[in-house]
């Protein structure tokens, strides 16, 4: 980068210089995003909150065992005593999740075995208390809540553009 | 009765540009006779946590300091760690670590900039640094799911794969980046205000940087050519081009002006490695026949690496570690020492930020109040990853 | 019913009379309230736009957040003036309260136009810079009186940077008056006749008035007195609530005043009049405004560009630089008395 100029005559173009080129920008169009009104498409395999499928958990915890901020832990189901004279099933675990804690690393997807564990594109979402974000292997099935807006929001996607940096356009 | 000259001013954590440490400066008039930083506010014992975690687990602890600068300290540790497991990344992981450290530098030193602005009384330049941050974060945010902990590099490889359409884009915001910093000489580094502040002021020789220990671009302004990528290349350095920005003055312009040509440097590495990115795995063999069969396919189609199970539960040969890289303040070195269980018996890693501590006393000396903020944002000291 | 009228038509009377119309609606103590009320707004929007962002917008969203202002002033009104117990508390509360008013009270002695004014006097643009000058001695107290070593920083930079700039703004302004022969401003504007507009006949002094009316009152890239990377406010680091928004109105109302001297000297004052505007005073006045805000607005949008200068280097700048040119627009005027051009 060529430094500037340092005769009398050199720093007065300088100083025009920097003039112009703040009056340039008045006529360039903004940059940012009108959150909540306009809300940005997340690219696909966003690290958000996680989805978990009981169906297909096989119980190994490695969930638990990887993660860094001890934000998921294995909660002991309780046992239906089978009918009859079957033998009682072993206690199973089940992963919980405490949101509070987690950090969106999204190791415990990397390591499960079984792919019982997901992300999805969820993030900015508000709890009405300290208690809810902590989800027991029950509401974890459910899965993460709903976002909920005022009024629906205009999706926009970014994209590169090299005159404008960011562009936001309509998503579809 | 002796004479009272100078007053004790404490530019402490709660001033809008001391960041989160204290100076106690000695001031009498204008001029400040003596300033000592107090550092150690932000100290949250990242060394001592590591020794109560296990080694896959270290990942996000060791990127949260330096949080500007995530995937170079990622990087470090990790490299260290491969050092003491005994495995190597293969080739196409290796370009896209170096990919992914070049981002980082590039939206750094934007960061670093922006702060610099503020301090000097350009709030342009802050909001056009912290915009600019944003073309790369976003980038980043593609290729790794997150925006700026990316813990994307794990020892034996990589997690994520490029995805598509991802070269296209990033040439188109590299050639706006180009462009805006041609701006950025017009408005801000040959505004004749911003030279009368910065050029002469705060000037560091070459002799006492060597005696110093001073790490990173500090460094280079003062005319010593030392970079950790052309001293001790790691990862796909060897088979890049590029240049080292040295300048000679050593003034707080040349700091800000080596940046900004490292900057462009890092534009250039990322072209050619997005160019000569060889076909392959994107992880270890090591760990790609402990993983299951069923998940190849689904690895291979959506470009994800699955851990094996013995992730979570790494237990290197007993041993130590030594790892060198350049982070975007300077040198990172990580030093680990194994016993054979799941947590390190020792861990250890100096930020170069808080090897350049030492400039708070060594510069700011016999300069005026004024000339505080300039040099402070200069040396792109972040406190917290001096305190870690 | 007609009581009603006459007392209407009284009061109109009253209101428009020249000794209560200036120094209340224009360009008084009314004009003053909006003018600050649209400039603080305008120059944010205008950094902003520079910044690629949108500035305040929320308040009034179908007009760009234009009474932003009129927020802020009510929160300053609601919040708690606190007032630290080891302050000087007399000189703590008074302070603002007279800085304001220093800076309100040159605009007694601006003209409206040639037959409305409130005091005339043969020297009325001495009276006008002169009166500007309680300003700098009024921060020095408060610098002292808050009892803080930023403030007291603050309150010294402010004596120091008011010796680089006094001198070369009374030379530049007397420069003007020599030129037209008279100290008057009334007289000033009826002497630029047609083209002959000040800022054609004497551009020297027009600059040298218009970077020197940016140092005096605080803005980019001489914004050394509250520079708040380095001394947090300067002088007014203690205060909060509305003694707080009397300090942040404080400099803007004198740039706005020394905005009006300039353009009663140089840009041709209230001429010329359009024809439908013609109605006394109305007219003269909303042209005055006008140029004045036009005026207010480049120095505003200075923020956006520049950084700020140490203190050693503005008063190097007003000394080495702003000084020989303002001598030599004397020069300039004297010569162009000795040519004729100006009768």
């Amino acid at each position: 980068m060529s430094k500037g100029k340092s005769t009398p005559i050199g720093r007065l173009i300088n100083h025009l210089e920097a003039i112009e080129t703040g009056i340039k920008y008045l006529f360039i169009p903004r940059m940012t995003v009108m959150y909540p009104e306009e809300v940005m498409e997340l690219p696909e395999g966003y690290r958000g909150m996680i989805k978990y499928n009981k169906e297909i958990c096989i119980s190994c915890g490695l969930c638990a065992q990887i993660c860094p901020a001890d934000a998921m832990k294995m909660y002991l189901e309780e046992t239906s005593l089978a009918k009859g004279g079957e033998k009682q099933a072993k206690p199973k675990r089940y992963p919980g999740i405490n949101y509070t804690r987690c950090i969106f690393c999204g190791f415990c997807v990397d390591i499960c075995p079984t792919g019982a564990i997901e992300h999805v594109s969820i993030h900015d979402v508000a709890f009405d208390s300290f208690e809810a974000q902590i989800f027991k292997p029950k509401d974890f099935e459910t899965g993460p809540p709903k976002v909920r807006y005022k009024k629906p929001p205009r999706r926009v996607k970014p994209r590169m553009d090299p005159k404008r940096g960011i562009t936001y356009e309509p998503a579809d | 009765m002796s004479e009272e000259r100078t007053m004790e001013l404490l530019i402490g954590p709660q001033h809008p540009s001391s960041g989160h440490m204290r100076l106690y400066a000695e001031v009498d008039g204008d001029i400040v006779v003596r300033l000592k930083p107090n550092i150690g506010y932000v100290h949250r014992t990242v060394e001592k946590l590591a020794e109560t975690k296990k080694y896959i687990q270290i990942i996000p602890l060791v990127e949260r300091p330096s949080l500007a600068d995530a995937a170079n300290h990622n990087l470090g540790y990790v490299l260290a760690l491969e050092k003491l497991l005994g495995i190597e990344a293969p080739p196409r992981a290796q370009y896209l670590r170096t990919i992914l450290a070049e981002m980082n530098r590039i939206h750094s030193h934007f960061y670093g900039l922006g702060i610099h602005g503020i301090m000097l009384g350009s709030s342009t330049i802050f909001m056009w640094g912290f915009a600019d941050r944003e073309i790369m974060i976003e980038m980043a945010q593609r290729l790794t799911g997150a925006r700026l902990t990316y813990s994307y590099i794990i020892p034996g490889g990589v997690r994520r794969d490029l995805p598509q359409g991802f070269e296209e884009e990033m040439e188109k915001a590299l050639r706006y980046i180009e462009r805006r910093l041609k701006d950025y000489g017009k408005l801000f580094l040959r505004n004749p205000v911003t030279r009368a502040r910065l050029e002469g002021v705060g000037v560091l020789r070459k002799e006492d940087a060597i005696k110093l220990g001073i790490v990173g671009p500090n460094l280079r302004a003062s005319g010593v050519p030392y970079d950790v990528r052309k001293v001790q290349p790691y990862c796909a350095y060897p088979e890049l081009e590029f240049d080292v920005a040295v300048r000679e003055e050593g003034d707080s312009m040349a700091r800000v002006l080596v940046r900004v040509e490292e900057i462009r440097q890092s534009m250039r590495i990322i072209r050619q490695a997005l160019k000569q990115i060889p076909d392959g795995p994107i992880l270890s063999e090591n760990y790609l026949k402990m993983i299951p069969p069923k998940w190849k396919e689904f690895m291979e189609t959506k470009g994800r690496v699955k851990f094996p199970a013995i992730m979570a539960n790494l237990r290197p040969p007993k041993g130590e570690a030594i790892s060198r890289v350049e982070a975007a303040r300077g040198e990172l070195v990580y030093y680990i020492i194994s016993d054979g269980t799941t947590s390190p018996y020792r861990f250890r890693m100096v930020t170069p930020s808080f090897r350049n501590v030492v400039l708070f006393e060594h510069l700011i000396r016999e300069c005026r109040v004024a000339d505080i903020p300039a040099i402070y944002g200069s040396m792109d000291y972040f406190p917290p990853e001096a305190d870690r | 019913m007609m009581n009603l009228m006459s007392l209407f038509r009284w009061i109109l009377d009253l209101l428009f009379s020249p000794w209560l119309f200036v120094p209340l609606i224009f360009p008084g103590l009314v004009t003053v309230f909006l003018v600050i009320l649209f400039i603080i707004w305008f120059e944010r929007k205008l950094a902003a736009k520079v910044q690629l962002r949108y500035g305040p917008l929320y308040v009034l969203k179908q007009l760009g957040g234009a009474i932003q202002l009129v927020a802020d002033l009510l929160r300053y009104l609601f919040a708690e003036p606190i007032i630290p117990a080891e302050t000087d508390k007399l000189a703590f509360v008074l302070g603002p309260i007279l800085l304001f008013g220093a800076s309100c009270f040159p605009t007694v002695a601006i003209p409206v136009s040639s037959s409305f004014y409130a005091i005339r006097s043969d020297i009325s643009l001495l009276v006008a810079l002169g009166l500007l000058a309680f300003g700098p001695a009024i921060t020095l107290i408060i610098g002292w009186a808050s009892n803080n070593k930023f403030s007291l920083i603050g309150g010294l930079r402010e004596g120091y940077i008011t010796m680089a700039y006094e001198i070369p703004l009374f030379i530049s302004a007397l420069s003007m008056a020599a030129l037209y022969g008279t100290m008057d401003l009334i007289e000033m504007v009826e002497s630029q006749v047609g083209w002959k507009w000040g800022l054609l006949l004497n551009p020297l002094a027009a600059i040298t008035f218009l970077i020197l009316a940016l140092m005096s009152t605080s803005r980019f890239p001489f914004e050394i007195v509250e520079a708040e990377s380095e001394i947090v406010m300067g002088p007014f680091t203690e205060y909060s609530g509305i003694l707080y928004g009397l300090t942040m109105g404080a400099s803007y109302v004198k740039f706005y005043v020394l905005c009006l001297l300039f353009s009663i000297m140089f840009l041709g004052g209230w001429k010329p009049v359009p024809s439908f505007l013609s109605w006394d005073p109305i007219g003269p006045a909303l042209v005055l405004l006008l140029k004045s805000l036009i005026l207010m607005v480049l120095g505003v949008f200075m923020r956006a560009v520049y950084p700020r200068y140490r203190i050693d280097q503005a008063l190097k700048i007003g000394w080495h630089m702003i000084l020989p040119l303002s001598i030599g627009s004397v020069f300039l005027s004297l010569g162009l008395i000795l040519l004729g051009v100006v009768p």
